[in-house]
């Protein structure tokens, strides 16, 4: 049988979420020849022993997935301005006009107690 | 595949030596490609060869409770051969091959498995020694490999050797009955030593090419597939098992066998390594039985893979949403 | 304890439940390598474990009332002691789970798609009355039902919706287990008594039940029968014995008390 008339050995990426409030996290890939299947067969294959709270399985061939050279142009980007990095010397400022820098702390601290 | 210029396979070696995971669609040396799936693809299929020796126990375990952790233990070694399978088939993708290759070069012998796996298993005393000695070597191979340079890999084999310890914990509970149990408990114990000495010797290869010819792992080692050789990590079994075996008042069939303090190294007599090549290419005890099984069940279930792939379902008509 | 009747007819029925899951879960234990993907293969084995451990649960509650150890009960019972259901017991197919076995994945799936269904209705029946220990045992297993009956019911409607072999091979394998399925819905001899002392309701109720969620899935004619005899009753095919002499083996072996 050739393999364009065999769609049984399809891959599907699998995903799964350790408690309802934790993030999605890629586990890893199956074949199966659709997507039920390689649904009920996820379970076992991975979550045997660990907590899991939700799974995903998707098709690999839907998931746009970055090549060598795309990864590379990632390790290249460095946007110091969209971080607080360069910010160090306020510090510095405030006490000049008696008075602390609000922490991370005093910014985030008006939200959901 | 596309031939290699100089510039991309210095820039491969430099990310390989500065510690650098390869991921599947990054480009390769074809031969770290080659060395990888030999690798992968043997290991992966020794797992699921390797589930049929044990599998012959499941039934006949004899407790409830062994029933189920015998049956654990040989569902986690199918498991294991998915995770390896699974990264060798994206290896062989841009070769055109799938599973379907990987087993049909099984059955033609082209794909060689694991030398324990052609062993007999004619009694409870293996289930025991596979699940503490056979798996013991294993994990110390699978743990040396950990930190492999192919991440696929190395996340396969870190899923694995969580389970390991499981399996370890099985093997040693079923022999420490048997050990600690009647007068013929224990005689099934010490012939399922004796009989699998040799294998368990064997396991992790020549020491060099001068025992068969050939072996792969001064390139396995130059491109970080490995850290240890062979011996190395025969070293390492005995160390960690001989005294447990010693221990628990069994011996070993091998009147040589000592450590010696000076050269800090345990000094053993080899095993046959022309009945370790006959073994591996087929000509084991239990070779061909366990191949035709493997064929047998392959062809038997043909029909299942076939309706499905052809299947309209195969575009995923979802019923669990 | 109510009475000594009330102690004879659970006992028979804790029998049947166990039973049941236990010969179930060792054919199951047999395809262990042999499915017809890997990683089916895995998914198929936890549910022989978790039948095996559901068979487990109900021989503790036997060994609570005084039948024997549960290993006992399980690996030196003779066969006719035994009330499963005889299409549980009857082989994955031809040759031995060991040489040249053709299993025949038709008849797995239906065999168990249909016994997890009956089996979901049965436990629903007890949760609702029954003997207390026994419905908390019931509770806990009832958790993993969602799965077993996804997982099969799954396999069941992409074989019996494939290709015209597929389609015929289910029809055989749909006639096979329901010559034999009407002992799953049995009780046996007990059978009046237990359910007037309200163990489990009426064979009649629970047939119904499973009949009607079936034709919700596939419009199949579900008559059905005892071809083999009521394993309920102790009778039992040959099949039974050789398999039980496998799961013995070891056991029988060797005259020990720690394996």
């Amino acid at each position: 049988m050739s393999k364009e008339e065999n769609g049984f050995y399809q891959v599907f990426e699998v995903f799964s979420k350790k408690t309802d409030t934790s993030s999605l996290q890629h586990q890893f890939s199956l074949l199966a020849p659709n997507r039920d299947l390689a649904f009920i067969m996820a379970k076992e294959n991975f979550f045997r022993r660990e907590q899991v709270a939700d799974i995903w399985v998707v098709k690999r061939e839907d998931v746009k997935r970055m090549s060598q050279d795309e990864r590379e142009s990632m390790k290249q980007l460095n946007k110091d301005y969209r971080e607080t990095k360069g910010y160090g010397y306020l510090k510095k400022k405030w006490r000049q006009y008696e008075q602390e820098q609000l922490t991370e702390k005093d910014i985030m601290g008006g939200g959901d107690k | 595949m596309t031939v290699a210029s100089e510039h991309q396979l210095e820039q491969f070696m430099d990310r390989i030596d500065r510690g650098e995971k390869i991921e599947a669609n990054d480009w390769m040396p074809d031969d770290y490609r080659e060395a990888l799936i030999r690798l992968i693809s043997m290991h992966g299929i020794s797992e699921i060869m390797g589930a049929l020796p044990e599998k012959e126990w499941v039934p006949k375990a004899p407790t409830l409770h062994r029933k189920l952790a015998i049956m654990a233990k040989v569902q986690d070694e199918m498991g294991h051969g998915q995770l390896l399978l699974r990264v060798a088939e994206d290896l062989m993708e841009p070769l055109g091959k799938n599973r379907d290759d990987i087993m049909k070069d099984l059955f033609s012998g082209k794909l060689k498995f694991h030398n324990v796996f052609h062993m007999e298993a004619p009694t409870w005393g293996d289930a025991g020694i596979i699940a503490w000695l056979v798996d013991g070597a294993a994990i110390i191979s699978q743990t040396m490999m950990l930190g492999t340079s192919y991440g696929p890999y190395g996340r396969a084999l870190k899923r694995i050797c969580a389970e390991e310890v499981f399996h370890a914990q099985h093997g040693e509970s079923i022999i420490m009955a048997l050990a600690e149990g009647t007068k013929e408990q224990r005689v099934l114990l010490q012939d399922s030593i004796n009989s699998w000495w040799p294998s368990l010797l064997m396991f992790f290869g020549p020491k060099s090419k001068a025992e068969t010819g050939h072996t792969n792992q001064d390139k396995n080692m130059r491109y970080k597939l490995r850290t240890k050789t062979n011996e190395q990590l025969r070293q390492e079994f005995l160390t960690k098992y001989v005294p447990r075996i010693w221990s628990l008042g069994l011996t070993i069939p091998d009147e040589s066998l000592r450590f010696d303090e000076g050269d800090g190294e345990w000094k053993y007599a080899q095993p046959d390594w022309n009945e370790f090549k006959r073994i591996v290419t087929g000509h084991g005890p239990k070779s061909q039985e366990r191949l035709s099984l493997r064929v047998r069940s392959y062809e038997m279930n043909n029909w299942v893979r076939e309706a499905l792939g052809k299947s309209a379902l195969a575009s995923g008509v979802g019923s669990h949403e | 304890m109510e009475s000594i009747e009330y102690r004879n007819c659970l006992i028979e029925l804790l029998y049947q439940l166990a039973d049941d899951d236990f010969i179930l879960a060792y054919r199951g234990s047999e395809w262990l390598g042999l499915a017809p993907h890997i990683e089916e293969d895995v998914a198929f084995s936890s549910i022989s474990q978790d039948l095996m451990g559901h068979a487990t649960l109900y021989y503790s509650l036997l060994e609570e009332l005084g039948e024997g150890k549960a290993d006992s009960l399980t690996h030196n019972r003779r066969p006719e002691k035994f009330r499963n259901a005889i299409i549980l017991e009857l082989p994955n197919g031809t040759g031995t789970y060991l040489v040249n076995p053709d299993f025949d994945w038709g008849f797995t799936v239906v065999r168990n798609y249909f016994y997890t269904l009956a089996k979901k209705i049965r436990l629903d029946s007890i949760k609702k009355e029954s003997y207390e220990p026994l419905q908390h045992i019931v509770k806990k297993i009832s958790v993993e039902m969602t799965y077993h009956l996804m997982h099969w019911e799954t396999w069941f409607i992409q074989l019996m919706n494939s290709t015209p072999e597929a389609r015929s091979r289910m029809e055989t394998a749909i006639k096979l287990v329901l010559e034999d399925f009407e002992g799953v819905l049995s009780y046996g001899d007990l059978g009046d008594q237990i359910v007037t002392l309200s163990l489990i309701e009426s064979e009649a109720t629970l047939k119904q039940r499973f009949i009607a969620e079936l034709q919700k899935k596939e419009p199949i004619d579900l008559s059905m029968k005892m071809k083999n005899g009521d394993g309920r009753n102790g009778t039992h095919t040959k099949h039974l014995t050789t398999s039980l002499a496998i799961l013995s083996e070891v056991y029988q072996s060797i005259p020990a008390t720690e394996w």
